[in-house]
């Protein structure tokens, strides 16, 4: 994926970014992380409803502990990175002590979307293939393949609502421009993936009631 | 003296759909034909109508009725699973449902991992099971297996492994739909001697079954249902009574 990305667009269509391959795979493995880890989770009630139509349990454990298993696994993934950074001739610097805490914060957002698919996934079995779309969407909606700087300045706004982008953001500052990134930077996500959380877990209860009777 | 189970005024609605509707656009495109005047598409099928009954501590209840009375539902709605549509149910002790062994039990684990799983999720610690590790596989006569996996063992022996962790939970209620029948006959026998060993503790049981000498056997108290509503409650052996005589008049 990563070298068809760099030939794609370092190559074929010169962007001409420096390191293309650094720039590219931080903003990828925090996509990977989300993409994964929201998709995974859409199942995670529909796949486990011999334990949902049986026992009783509080139902999010099962879509939370689905996104965990794909924070351990992206955290392995960023950790695997660091040595390739290295060889790619990057410095590593005290900045990447925030990694933990930006996927962290990924984290809280990926739950908060999480919830709400999965439960509405028990209702709706076509969400997962809507959402499919909306990922290949939000690919090119997110600053992966391009810098966020080439956004036309009136569209800026709209464009940095989406807190994924801002996730990206942190990321290359931290491994890519060894830039100290500010409190507004952590704080906007969080902010706003602790809300999504709140109305996402809200959307969850709601549904919750009639799961083993749709299972 | 706090009743230990009080189901009071309990309805349970569910719906009997005339359209396959399992996605959104089917969804969309239904919502719209309502829009337009076209009729609901699912009609109402009340599983439990009005249902009441209160178990004193250390007593038990026998549930009886034919197919589709609403035996089950009552009983996923004690254990939380479903929800009612109207009434309540207050539950003082811990539950044990046991509406299905071997529940979130993982073929490729290895059987003292899958005690631990299974336990968790009915609602032990970590070191509580751990704690009851070996009389776990005492019961269950399988500790020569303790390490081999699970899809390994032949199915009778996974579910006696079901069984026997789901006993050894100590719960205050048992809940257990027609569960019972498992195993050979020995294993049986040693199920029938715990669970009146849990009598004589003052344990409650809730038991749905069709077996009547098992329930005038556990059971002081019984309930009958028909088509979701109660036909009689009380002494198990008037109620039985009552089934039996209903059942030969048809």
């Amino acid at each position: 994926m990563m070298s068809i990305l760099t030939i794609v667009f370092s190559i074929l269509l010169r962007i001409g970014i420096e390191k293309f391959p650094i720039f590219l795979l931080t903003a990828l493995l925090v996509w990977r992380f989300f993409s994964i880890a929201t998709s995974m989770a859409l199942w995670s009630i529909i796949g486990n409803s011999p334990l949902v139509t049986k026992v009783y349990f509080p139902r999010w454990l099962l879509v939370l502990s689905s996104n965990l298993a794909n924070l351990i696994g992206s955290s392995l993934e960023f950790l695997a990175f660091l040595p390739l950074l290295l060889f790619l001739g990057m410095k590593i610097t005290f900045l990447a002590l925030f990694l933990p805490l930006t996927l962290i914060i990924e984290f809280i957002l990926i739950a908060g979307i999480s919830l709400p698919l999965a439960a509405l996934n028990v209702y709706y079995r076509d969400v997962s293939q809507i959402w499919d779309l909306a990922l290949q969407a939000g690919f090119f909606l997110c600053p992966i393949v391009y810098d966020a700087k080439l956004i036309p300045e009136k569209y800026f706004f709209f464009y940095s609502l989406n807190p994924i982008t801002r996730v990206i953001q942190i990321t290359r500052k931290i491994l890519y421009y060894n830039m100290l990134p500010t409190l507004s930077d952590f704080l906007i996500p969080l902010i706003s993936g602790l809300f999504l959380l709140l109305i996402g877990y809200l959307i969850f209860c709601k549904l919750e009631s009639r799961f083993a009777e749709e299972l | 003296m706090n009743p230990i189970v009080k189901v009071e005024n309990l309805w349970k609605k569910f719906r009997i759909p005339h359209e396959k509707r399992t996605t959104l656009l089917e969804n969309l495109v239904g919502m719209l034909q309502i829009l337009s005047g076209k009729k609901f598409t699912y009609e109402e099928f009340w599983a439990l109508k009005s249902v009441s009954f209160t178990l004193n501590p250390g007593e038990s209840l026998g549930i009886i009725g034919e197919n589709g009375s609403g035996k089950s539902t009552l009983l996923k709605i004690i254990a939380n699973i479903l929800r009612p549509d109207k009434g309540s149910v207050n539950v003082n002790g811990r539950i044990a449902p046991i509406l299905e062994l071997g529940v979130g039990f993982h073929p490729d684990l290895t059987v003292k991992e899958n005690i631990l799983i299974y336990g968790s999720i009915m609602g032990l610690k970590n070191n509580e099971i751990k704690k009851r590790m070996d009389s776990i596989l005492q019961f269950s006569g399988l500790e020569r297996f303790k390490d081999a996996k699970l899809k390994n063992l032949s199915s009778g022996m996974q579910m006696r492994l079901g069984f026997s962790v789901a006993i050894e939970t100590n719960p205050d209620i048992f809940l257990i739909d027609e569960a019972l029948a498992v195993g050979d006959i020995e294993f049986q026998h040693k199920c029938i001697d715990k669970f009146k060993q849990f009598k004589a503790e003052g344990k409650t049981i809730i038991l749905v079954s069709h077996a009547l000498n098992l329930i005038k056997e556990f059971c002081e108290k019984a309930l009958f249902l028909s088509k979701g509503e109660v036909i009689s409650f009380g002494e198990a052996e008037a109620v039985i009574n009552e089934y039996v005589k209903r059942i030969q008049s048809i």
